[in-house]
């Protein structure tokens, strides 16, 4: 059973739909207790840095979150800004990410050839083997939407990468914790392998 | 022994539970010698069925010598059309490709009608009924508990296909039907006719018939005694085997197979899957098992094989379903479970047609109606 | 590298699938649902809903539709038409939208697009422009389905959007709607040179031709709608996309 974190930071339907039609049961929660019996968590979520560490310390998640991960290393996949809350922070607010990962997100700098935000199917580079991207087929692509990108302090926790303008880790990996900053829900089959994968950990 | 015994024909694999069915002293079921009877009528796969199509064909030629397009083929994605398609250009034809969209189309119809009519440089014209009434139509058949969900479907194809011959004036309506790999389905299942259609509709519907192509008794003796549209089918006149065909599709268009007859489309999918089987313990892949096993392309005891296996569950498609008729789990799972009805509960036109047997069995064999027609309407069911 | 984008525009009236000409009439295509069933089970990249009445009928967004449509998709879908405040832009974007797309809206009410900007992030906003040519040659904009002309020109409008918060425009050239004739090329040109968010070139592909020149243009992506709906200029309706080793070699 997968615990989809529910605070209120974008929409959920997709994520539901998509484990709905691969058969894997999931319950969506933003309560604190509710989280503390998850088996497995996906936290999701669109829109800005800030206003997301500020959401899940308001439902008093972050507690919760850094215990389920660190202590019970409960499996936890980060999905869009979901994955840049698991680095130590972004130049897009001042408030600390999660920092289980060390790195940070940057902004893409925009030009004539490159429009921000990164918009679109961008094939991603698996650079490590892992349970999680395995099958993913010849050539995978995924959708990706975000203004801020990802980089790891350290290369091996680098999962997969995506050349937009430069080169960049769209997918970060240790331990028991991943992220993605691309949508797998809205990836078609490369998407629905993903989450398959993640949820036969 | 017992006459009422449970019983398999000795060379298809219908048995005492299809409707209408009987058998003779070698056990050989009378859907049989129907199709024998078709074969020797049409001189199906010989030489001079050959010659009698290739007739057919040159009459064709020249009544359509004039006009943008010699004749109308229904196509639906499906191996028989496209099939029929492809050897109407290699017979020399102009047709104009013909396709009536219920809304319930699936990628691999579009994509075949797509890849065949664009490889072959044929026009396609659709025409498509408001996906409110299609929906308020297939609602009216479910509720009303009868077997004959997608009849709508197939009478607005056959009036679509008569409208859009003559509005670009064409005599001659082509059609895949193969009587060899299809068979003539059992009497008493699957009928349909435009009153059937109305009254079902008059009973259950929610909104206006608008756009929904309704054939009426008037309408259809229009078409036929006025218009005076031909309808030919090819495929019983020459060899034609599906697999090949199947095959020869796929390598010079990129046509693909959808893993079961008439699956193309979700609404006969939703028939042939789920309703027949779970509703009314119909299972129809006996239809072509048993064509098959007529013409020797399967073995009996395969064709039994592969009937027995159970078919899958579809929980998506009836999802789909639920969606599209706006019912609800209970809703549906209600009538699924309720009282089985016929078209004998609703009114139809099968008396008058019954009554009108011999003006039929001549425009029959004048090809102004289908034979199939004749043998399935004008006779009275035991 | 990223592929460009080339995304069926559909368009809805009430709750069935149309498809204009020149913004004035006209046929009727089909279901919603099938049809974006159809498009997922071609693994189309993305697609784009427009309600086309709902600003002159001033109807808001039809929900249940919506979520019918959303549960249909595994890849992005966004929605436009009768978006008039943030609390609807919100519930869309919880039904499944990835995007609105922000109209009359936006042109009646400004700040409504940093609104939703601000909360949902600029990546969810699309600031979408309708636009004919004047006699002086000017990209004018129009705004309720293209019934009133509005004082603005294109590129300054686009700016504005961008500046108010859009993270991508779609651009429609009313002329060239369901035309089969190419995208208007210098628009295109003018506005993708003008903001440095995507531009979603739309109205007039006919073929793959026209789409590789709206992308040399400058355009991010492409919105096709009769190209998607017709088997060819003149013919039946038929839902079908660009094969897949098509779009592949497409802009590469």
């Amino acid at each position: 059973m997968i615990t989809i974190v529910d605070y209120k930071m974008g929409n959920l339907g997709s994520v539901v739909n998509m484990f709905k039609k691969i058969g894997m049961p999931c319950k969506v929660s933003g309560d604190a207790n509710e989280i503390a019996q998850a088996e497995k968590i996906l936290l999701p979520g669109d829109g800005a840095y800030n206003t997301a560490m500020r959401k899940l310390a308001e439902l008093g998640l972050v507690e919760i979150l850094n215990q389920k991960v660190l202590l019970d290393k409960t499996p936890l996949l980060g999905i869009c800004i979901g994955h840049q809350l698991i680095m130590e922070g972004s130049d897009e607010g001042a408030l600390p990410g999660f920092g289980w990962i060390s790195g940070r997100a940057h902004l893409f700098k925009a030009n004539e050839q490159l429009k921000v935000p990164h918009m679109g199917w961008n094939s991603v580079e698996v650079v490590s083997d892992n349970p999680i991207t395995q099958n993913l087929g010849i050539d995978p692509r995924f959708y990706f939407v975000h203004s801020y990108y990802v980089q790891c302090s350290d290369s091996k926790h680098s999962l997969l990468k995506t050349t937009y303008g430069h080169s960049f880790d769209s997918g970060v990996y240790r331990d028991n914790i991943w992220g993605v900053q691309f949508h797998p829900e809205k990836s078609h089959k490369f998407g629905m392998r993903l989450l398959k994968n993640f949820a036969d950990l | 022994m017992n006459l009422e015994e449970f019983n398999i024909c000795s060379r298809c694999i219908y048995n005492s539970e299809t409707p209408g069915i009987s058998f003779d002293k070698l056990n050989i079921c009378n859907y049989c010698h129907q199709i024998d009877d078709l074969k020797y009528q049409f001189k199906t796969g010989s030489e001079r069925g050959k010659r009698e199509l290739q007739k057919i064909i040159k009459q064709i030629k020249l009544d359509g010598r004039n006009k943008k397009y010699d004749c109308v083929i229904g196509v639906s994605g499906g191996t028989d059309s496209s099939f029929l398609l492809m050897k109407s250009i290699e017979w020399g034809l102009r047709p104009l490709a013909v396709h009536y969209d219920n809304t319930w189309n699936s990628a691999i119809a579009t994509e075949n009608i797509r890849k065949v009519t664009n490889k072959l440089k044929v026009d396609l014209f659709t025409y498509v009924i408001n996906n409110k009434e299609s929906d308020d139509i297939f609602r009216s058949f479910f509720l009303a508990g009868v077997p004959e969900f997608d009849a709508a479907t197939d009478m607005g194809f056959s009036q679509v296909l008569r409208s859009t011959a003559a509005k670009f004036k064409i005599k001659y309506i082509l059609e895949g039907h193969s009587f060899m790999e299809e068979g003539v389905s059992p009497m008493g299942k699957n009928y349909f006719d435009g009153k059937y259609i109305s009254d079902i509709h008059a009973k259950y519907g929610r909104i206006k018939m608008k756009t929904y192509p309704l054939m009426t008794f008037f309408q259809f003796m229009k078409w036929v005694l006025i218009y005076r549209q031909k309808f030919i089918r090819p495929l019983w006149y020459i060899e034609y085997s599906k697999e090949n065909a199947k095959k020869i599709l796929a390598e010079e268009t990129g046509w693909q197979y959808y893993n079961g007859h008439h699956l193309e489309n979700r609404s006969s999918g939703f028939v042939h899957l789920v309703y027949h089987p779970q509703k009314f313990k119909i299972d129809n892949r006996n239809w072509t098992l048993s064509a098959l096993t007529r013409s020797g392309a399967l073995s009996r005891e395969n064709a039994l094989e592969i009937y027995n296996t159970p078919l899958k569950s579809e929980p998506e498609l009836i999802e789909y379903v639920k969606k599209r008729l706006e019912l609800n789990d209970g809703e549906y799972e209600k009538i699924m479970k309720g009282t089985n009805r016929s078209f004998k509960d609703f009114k139809t036109y099968k008396k008058r047609f019954e009554r009108l047997r011999p003006l039929f069995f001549v425009l029959a064999k004048a090809n102004l109606v289908p034979m199939s027609f004749y043998l399935k309407y004008c006779f009275p069911l035991k | 590298m990223i592929r460009t984008r080339v995304i069926p525009c559909l368009q809805l009236i009430n709750d069935s699938l149309v498809k204009t000409t020149q913004f004035k009439k006209y046929n009727y295509i089909g279901d919603p649902i099938n049809t974006v069933r159809i498009f997922n089970e071609l693994e189309v990249d993305e697609l784009c809903f427009l309600d086309i009445r709902a600003s002159v009928e001033k109807r808001s967004p039809n929900f249940k539709i919506l979520s019918e449509i959303a549960d249909e998709c595994f890849m992005p879908l966004s929605y436009g038409g009768g978006i008039r405040d943030a609390e609807t832009a919100r519930r869309i974007l919880e039904i499944g939208f990835e995007k609105v797309v922000l109209n009359t809206a936006a042109l009646e009410n400004p700040s409504l697009v940093s609104e939703i900007a601000t909360h949902s992030g600029s990546q969810s906003v699309i600031g979408s422009i309708d636009f004919k040519k004047d006699l002086f040659g000017k990209y004018q904009v129009w705004s309720t389905d293209g019934t009133i002309k509005t004082k603005h020109s294109a590129i300054e409008w686009a700016q504005e959007l961008v500046r108010l918060g859009v993270g991508e425009i779609l651009l429609t050239a009313m002329d060239n709607d369901g035309m089969w004739s190419g995208y208007q090329l210098d628009a295109i040109e003018k506005i993708t040179t003008s903001v440095s968010v995507p531009v979603i070139a739309n109205g007039g592909a006919g073929n793959i031709g026209h789409l590789i020149e709206a992308v040399k243009a400058g355009a991010s992506a492409v919105a096709c709608g009769s190209m998607v709906v017709y088997q060819a200029k003149g013919m039946g309706v038929l839902i079908n996309f660009l094969e897949k080793k098509q779009i592949e070699n497409l802009f590469s």
